[in-house]
């Protein structure tokens, strides 16, 4: 289980989050939605340690942190506990598939070189890249350096795994790819957050839905409900904006 | 006066004797260079607290007077320094033990991590913030991600720079007989004047850096291919 208590940001004087409290059960899939500047990427960030609240705690698992008092063994602690999907994959450009994978294995969880290779080749054939595995990054279309990265993440066996709007960057085409994956390992019963504009995606993927803008929790719930009878108005507002793209007059 | 071509063959032989000096002052000032140069990057970067103001006011020193100029600080600073600090505590060391070649090592050492920390900066800045995200969210810690993910990236973007670096180095070297120590540029006045050939013997100190500079830009191009073998094919 992964419990946000009370979690405010601010980057200078603009608050970006505030009093956030989150809870995910295990193996939940969480859809993140929202509009653009609402605070969504930043809380998610904020799990991974990669943005520093200004307050708040987290619980995942069995550990606790009070962003406030975090010490470096403490951060250490809680960014092993999640891995994260980058908007623009973030792989490790000097190094193949393969390495991608392995590095966290092998420098961070000590597993042997032998383990790590075969664990990362098991992750990579899930993903369909296994016949991938000494390509470079720049070797690959945008959608299947993302499959990598979600390896990577996966490989590491975490609490939850973390998706920073892993299909925005990449051409139309290739995000069914992406997505079919992502659905794949839903089911495997990963606890995931996932931060998309991929309606559809949403709505089939996930078990809650949170709705967020200006940097609070404007509305969540099931998916069923939030998609077919959101109550607050600023909800309705956005849904009808995003899913009635076709509806312009030109 | 007419030029002696062969002569320049004889002076040529005589100046492989200086050679292992000019290569050596060069080595050491280079890779001592590089690992002051790293860490004084990596304080400014960090804005470590203090160290950062000494570090920036370092290289602004350095770069801000000739490299003549910390030879000749040094090697008449250091001594008195020594031999100061000697008195005082009681200790035995005497700077005479130093020999004059140690003088050289220090300051080219201070001259080439000054100039080569910003080569580093530049270089680890130019590696995407979002490689040490990533590194971060694989559990890393902030040593581990730069000495597996940001320098090694790092190091791919300043090598020409760095190249550069070391072929100014062995070049500059020759500043060395200033303080009497015999590198090639120092035994090609010796041979010329020994002989009253000049114009001869500084062609053979040319053609020997010329040769020297050569190998190394060689070295460093196929160095290049080696650790950018990640961009072939490349569109990120």
């Amino acid at each position: 289980m992964i419990k946000l208590t009370n979690i405010s940001k601010s980057f200078g004087k603009h608050e970006v989050l505030h009093q956030i409290n989150l809870t995910v059960e295990k193996g939940e899939v969480v859809v993140i939605l929202g509009p653009s500047g609402s605070g969504k990427t930043t809380l998610l960030r904020c799990i991974n340690y990669l943005e520093k609240p200004n307050e708040g705690q987290i619980e995942i698992g069995d550990f606790n942190l009070d962003y406030k008092q975090a010490n470096k063994k403490d951060i250490h602690n809680l960014r092993q506990r999640s891995a994260m999907v980058f908007q623009h994959y973030n792989l490790f450009k000097h190094k193949t598939v393969l390495e991608n994978v392995m590095e966290g294995l092998v420098v961070v969880q000590k597993f042997s070189t032998d383990e790590a290779k075969r664990k990362s080749i098991e992750m990579l054939e899930k993903v369909g890249l296994g016949t991938k595995l000494d390509a470079y990054p720049s070797q690959l279309s945008g959608g299947q350096q993302q499959r990598v990265g979600i390896a990577r993440a996966l490989a590491l066996n975490p609490e939850v795994i973390l998706f920073d709007e892993p299909t925005s960057a990449l051409d139309p085409e290739l995000v069914g790819e992406v997505l079919d994956v992502i659905r794949k390992i839903a089911k495997e019963g990963i606890t995931m957050i996932v931060v998309t504009h991929e309606m559809g995606f949403a709505r089939d993927v996930s078990n809650h839905v949170v709705f967020m803008d200006e940097g609070v929790i404007v509305e969540e719930g099931r998916p069923q409900d939030i998609f077919g009878a959101p109550k607050e108005e600023r909800t309705k507002q956005f849904l009808k904006r995003i899913t009635s793209e076709w509806a312009y007059s030109i | 006066m007419k030029i002696d071509p062969l002569f320049i063959l004889t002076a040529l032989l005589s100046l492989f004797k200086a050679l292992p000096t000019t290569l050596i002052i060069t080595v050491v000032s280079v890779s001592m260079g590089l690992i002051i140069g790293s860490a004084v990057a990596l304080i400014r970067i960090y804005k470590v607290p203090v160290l950062h103001r000494i570090a920036t006011a370092y290289v602004m020193f350095i770069r801000g007077t000739p490299m003549l100029m910390h030879l000749f600080l040094i090697y008449f600073g250091l001594p008195m320094l020594i031999d100061g600090i000697s008195e005082a505590w009681g200790l035995p060391f005497q700077s005479n033990q130093i020999p004059l070649i140690g003088f050289v090592f220090i300051s080219f050492s201070l001259t080439a991590g000054a100039y080569m920390s910003e080569v580093i900066r530049a270089g680890i800045i130019a590696v995407n913030r979002g490689q040490i995200e990533a590194a971060y969210s694989v559990g890393m810690t902030t040593a581990q991600a730069l000495r597996r993910i940001v320098l090694p990236q790092a190091l791919s973007v300043c090598l020409p720079n760095l190249s550069n670096s070391l072929i100014g180095m062995l070049h500059a070297s020759t500043l060395a007989f200033a303080v009497s120590v015999v590198d090639i540029n120092a035994q090609a006045q010796i041979v010329a004047a020994n002989n009253w050939k000049f114009l001869e013997s500084y062609i053979a100190a040319a053609l020997l850096f010329w040769g020297m500079t050569v190998l190394i830009e060689r070295a460093t191009s196929r160095l290049e291919k080696r650790i950018n073998n990640h961009n072939r094919g490349g569109v990120a």
